[in-house]
């Protein structure tokens, strides 16, 4: 997991530039991307999420959707959800951390 | 110097009120007449958002309204905790009071007409919410509740996000397009009503001296607007706003304050309004206030008959 290479690095960064819905944390340092893969012109992002009963799905899909289709090059963008490995608190960057102890919220 | 005079001045310099001993009763009334319009609208916006829940065009976008109405409650749960420790019986507030007593917005005294609508409220009303809030959060001199607002104001964020994806998507349907304009045509001045009496016709504000809350009506109605109408030009709506360069701030290009036809949730451009007139249609309440005020008793005072027939 996590295999970042030099020809995805770009769509991780630009992947931080994709909010929480709440919080202003990326979906990379919430720790919700798994892996990034580009196959021609399209990407393969597998992901998932806090909890299978997340709210906010579909516009989270949208935004990094609508993210990558702004990178050159990239015709289109295939989402997959998985739910193994879960996520745990413990996928949360530093970066992220730090701005979770700004807000008053628990990360551990 | 007075008792008022030096507790104003204290919380000008930052200050932190933190219970009953450090306020004098003005400073207690006005943070109760605040808390109490917090939670009775973050409460009573439940009601108008369950009239359109069944119409969520997904099964997400359906956890989404759950997920909206449920931080609803309990963001009127905090504030009525908080009035709870300052004293008040929060039963009798909540499960006693006459419907027409409640100080939620004239906005959610109506039924939401379809799905677009409960996006558009979520875009108008929810930023109304979090401009408000936000500043409270920002300035406010009483501390347990700036604390309470953290998660307050992240969840309200998150509202007003769902309301402008709604919009934006409805946006992009031909079919869709007709209906947002129609909702938005209502709702944005309904918004602009949250903010309350013009700057002007205010003498002073308890509010703002207490530093319970940083901005003036019209400063916050400027905040407002100074997101609300990018995002809907962005999207291709029309609103009866825009930004004047020469004033360096937002007008509007309707009267306002102006008279609403509440049966065809329309306003009357033609007949503007004054603000004692506003006040007194507030006070009069809209169509469902009766409904939803008791739909919220209602769990309440069924129990307490069962209580009485089991004795």
């Amino acid at each position: 997991m996590d295999k970042r290479n030099t020809e995805t690095e770009k769509y991780w960064q630009a992947l931080k530039e994709v909010m929480d819905p709440e919080f202003p944390i990326s979906v990379v340092d919430m720790g919700l991307i798994y892996h990034i893969e580009k196959v021609d012109e399209e990407l393969h992002v597998t992901m998932t999420y806090t909890a299978v009963s997340c709210a906010c799905m579909e516009w989270i899909e949208q935004d990094i959707r609508d993210r990558l289709l702004k990178e050159k090059g990239v015709r289109d963008v295939h989402i997959h959800v998985v739910w193994d490995p879960p996520w745990t608190v413990d996928r949360i960057s530093p970066e992220g951390r730090e701005k979770l102890k700004y807000w008053g919220v628990s990360s551990t | 110097m007075d008792q008022a005079t030096l507790l104003k001045e204290k919380v000008q310099n930052g200050f932190i009120v933190e219970g009953i001993d450090d306020m004098n009763e003005e400073y207690l009334n006005a943070l109760k007449q605040t808390l109490t319009i917090v939670g009775d609208t973050e409460l009573l916006s439940v009601p108008p958002l369950l009239t359109v829940y069944d119409q969520a065009p997904t099964l997400n976008s359906k956890i989404t309204a759950l997920a909206i109405m449920q931080d609803e409650i309990g963001h009127a749960h905090i504030a009525y905790r908080l009035l709870k420790d300052l004293g008040e019986d929060v039963d009798r507030l909540l499960y006693e009071r006459e419907a027409h007593r409640w100080k939620n917005p004239y906005a959610f005294d109506f039924e939401l007409s379809n799905w677009i609508e409960f996006g558009v409220f979520n875009a108008f009303f929810d930023r109304a919410g979090y401009t408000l809030l936000g500043d409270a959060f920002e300035h406010t001199s009483y501390g347990p509740w700036k604390r309470a607002l953290v998660k307050v104001d992240k969840e309200e964020l998150f509202h007003l996000r769902n309301g402008e994806i709604i919009m934006r998507t409805a946006m992009q349907d031909p079919n869709l397009r007709e209906e947002v304009q129609k909702a938005v045509d209502w709702m944005f001045l309904m918004a602009l009503e949250f903010f309350g009496v013009e700057d002007r016709l205010k003498s002073r504000s308890a509010q703002l001296e207490y530093r319970l809350k940083g901005r003036t009506n019209d400063e916050l109605r400027q905040k407002w607007l100074s997101t609300a109408v990018p995002f809907c030009e962005s999207i291709g709506v029309k609103v009866p706003a825009h930004y004047d360069e020469e004033q360096q701030k937002y007008v509007l290009d309707v009267p306002f304050p102006c008279k609403f036809d509440p049966v065809n949730k329309k306003w009357l451009f033609d007949q503007p309004d004054t603000w004692d007139n506003v006040i007194k249609r507030f006070k009069q309440r809209g169509p469902k206030n009766k409904e939803f005020v008791e739909r919220i008793q209602r769990g309440a005072k069924e129990l307490e008959q069962l209580r009485k027939e089991a004795v």
